[in-house]
């Protein structure tokens, strides 16, 4: 992946870094960060929309039910056995069947969503790699990095400010 | 380095020492553990070459020991699924220290437990036919039988749960493969999934942690109502009752807690991670033993009330047989373990004590693995035909299975331990980040 060329700066303090996050957005600067948990304070700062992963999962979802549908009334229909005088397709039996699958394609596709978009955000949106924001820092990066990015960053109590290129 | 900071590195430095702590004591319990399973192993070779003969099954009683074991292990599974997914729903802070521990334990208990019904077969090779494949023989998979509902709540059971643990896991390993060297780092790599911590995968990962909760909620409720309908759809007296879905969920989580406990109490002191897990933490699981002690008594009472209010006759000769009859023993076991013994903890002392809580997870366990026993063997072997009935006896070789299936659970529970972080970091460090005053930061960590 090339590296895209901006402002990184590194903070040790939450609250520092989730104000430096508004003082650069209200500038209207581009902001990323990449922190060692989902900080309350900092992702409310930044504003970012509902993740849409549950489309897939819902898809998923309903996908499995269908199928779980399919596949027990199709598997009864082909051996059409009467038990216990239910009828050959008993959708109250085959409820379970399908709940089941619902849940079980709902989950592989959440997973599977998770992996392929979380891969494509870190390709759109990265952040420069650093083993301190898994850790105990916080990272902000503004991409394309103006100086004006640099100050704010400096004033706002960023521990450390470098250029990326 | 402020407060904060600091609070986030030690939270680290503190789960990942705990992964080289346990010393020789470690190494003793896993060579017991795989001594166990080694036994379970060998006890059911005996089934495999000289068959069913080796076990005490025998008219009536075709279902005994091994299908005691599976239920008991799929009860073990439930507080996993409790404590990481429905408390977390309800944004139960509290679960953040322990809820690890549970999810893994749910996943090596539902291992343990699809172990069974096949291990029960006889031929564990003829497994698969239970699972709907496309087949030139003209198998006939019932959709309609709880067996076949059992067959699909299990495996999506299993799948959802590991893939719970696994996505949970993800920050974590990321935060230990940056902290690690060799081998452990290329491991936690694998897990980590590439993973940076960005604002970008934490909006994402979030929200998909957010639907597996709200999937694996409803599936774990189902699993045991599924695994209680194996009996309830039948028409044997004792199980037929529309009572079992919720009491087997009750017995579950009952089940579940206990053994959280029993775990947590001495790892918490093996590992050093007694200011991550703390008394709080014990003292409000031992609560949630205490709450789920009352339903399973509640339960218990139930049954016997709705025998003798409109129930046929034999239902209530059969439930009458388990206190009076050639089983009492053991059931009146199961009511001093289950519903008197956890009265001790509406005593604050008795909740603060870990030597007093791990033996009453260990008593509870007991207590429920007799009710399984007996909810499985009574009922078969007093049913409605008096010339048939029999009193089953376990051989060594079920036995045998029974402490296998400890071992091969105790086995993967502690090469967990000492491979994947037994706490979640993020969560933990989140807890730090919701402090407003960094003074307040190592607090949060122990107050939640």
């Amino acid at each position: 992946m090339p590296r895209e060329p901006g402002v990184l700066g590194v903070f040790g303090d939450v609250s520092l870094a989730a104000q430096a996050v508004r003082a650069l957005r209200a500038e209207g600067m581009e902001v990323r960060a990449a922190m060692p948990a989902p900080f309350p304070e900092l992702v409310a700062a930044m504003e970012r929309p509902i993740s849409l992963i549950g489309l897939s999962t819902l898809t998923g979802a309903v996908a499995g039910g269908a199928l779980g549908l399919l596949l027990a009334a199709g598997g009864s229909w082909a051996w059409p056995i009467v038990v216990g005088g239910m009828p050959i397709v008993s959708f109250p039996a085959f409820l379970v069947i399908v709940f089941e699958m619902a849940v079980l394609f709902g989950a592989l596709t959440n997973f599977i969503g998770l992996l392929s978009i979380s891969v494509l955000g870190r390709m759109r949106r990265g952040v420069p790699f650093d083993p301190r924001f898994t850790r105990d820092r916080v990272g902000i990066f503004v991409p394309g990095g103006a100086r004006r990015a640099q100050e704010l960053l400096a004033m706002r109590g960023a521990e450390e400010v470098r250029d990326v290129s | 380095m402020s407060a904060v900071s600091a609070e986030l590195a030690r939270i680290e430095e503190r789960v990942h020492a705990a992964q080289g702590k346990g010393g020789r004591l470690y190494w003793v319990v896993l060579a017991c553990a795989v001594a166990a399973t080694a036994i379970g192993v060998y006890s059911w070779s005996r089934i495999i070459r000289f068959g069913m003969g080796e076990t005490g099954l025998n008219r009536p009683v075709s279902w005994g020991v091994l299908i005691t074991d599976f239920v008991f292990w799929v009860g073990i599974a439930h507080s996993g699924t409790l404590i990481s997914a429905i408390l977390f729903l309800f944004r139960a802070r509290f679960r953040t220290a322990v809820y690890r521990v549970a999810e893994a334990m749910t996943v090596f208990a539902v291992a343990t437990a699809g172990l069974f019904p096949i291990i029960h077969l006889g031929r564990p090779w003829f497994g698969y036919w239970i699972l709907p494949y496309p087949n030139e023989r003209s198998l006939w998979i019932n959709f309609r039988s709880p067996l076949v509902w059992d067959a699909f709540a299990i495996s999506t059971y299993l799948v959802v749960s590991s893939l719970f643990l696994v996505s949970g896991m993800i920050p974590d390993a990321a935060a230990l493969r940056d902290a690690s060297r060799g081998w452990r780092r290329r491991l936690y790599a694998v897990v980590a999934l590439g993973w940076r911590g960005t604002d970008e995968e934490w909006r994402h990962h979030s929200r998909a942690y957010l639907f597996f909760a709200a999937f694996a909620t409803p599936l774990v409720i189902s699993v045991h109502s599924v695994v209680s309908w194996d009996f309830a759809v039948s028409v044997v007296p004792g199980w037929h009752s529309t009572l079992f879905p919720p009491y087997f969920v009750a017995g579950a989580i009952l089940s579940g807690v206990a053994m959280v406990l029993t775990l947590l109490v001495p790892l918490r002191r093996v590992l050093g991670i007694e200011e991550l897990v703390t008394q709080k933490h014990l003292d409000l699981l031992s609560r949630l033993v205490l709450l789920t002690s009352l339903i399973v008594t509640f339960s218990y009472g139930m049954e016997f009330v709705l025998a003798l209010w409109r129930g046929p006759r034999m239902e209530l000769d059969t439930l009458l047989f388990r206190p009076f009859g050639s089983y009492a023993p053991l059931f009146w076991t199961m009511v001093l373990c289950n519903c008197l013994l956890p009265l001790l903890l509406f005593s604050a002392r008795v909740r603060g004590s870990g030597p007093a809580l791990f033996v009453l997870g260990i008593l509870v366990n007991v207590g429920m693995w007799l009710e399984r026993f007996n909810i499985v063997v009574t009922s078969l072997s007093h049913n409605r035909i008096p010339f048939d009935w029999s009193t089953y006896r376990p051989t060594l070789v079920e036995m045998g299975i029974t402490v296998g299936s400890f071992g091969w659970f105790f086995t993967w529970f502690l090469i967990f331990l000492k491979l994947l972080p037994a706490v979640s970091i993020a969560e933990l460090k989140e807890e730090v980040g919701h402090a407003p005053d960094p003074a307040l930061a190592a607090e949060a960590v122990h107050a939640s």
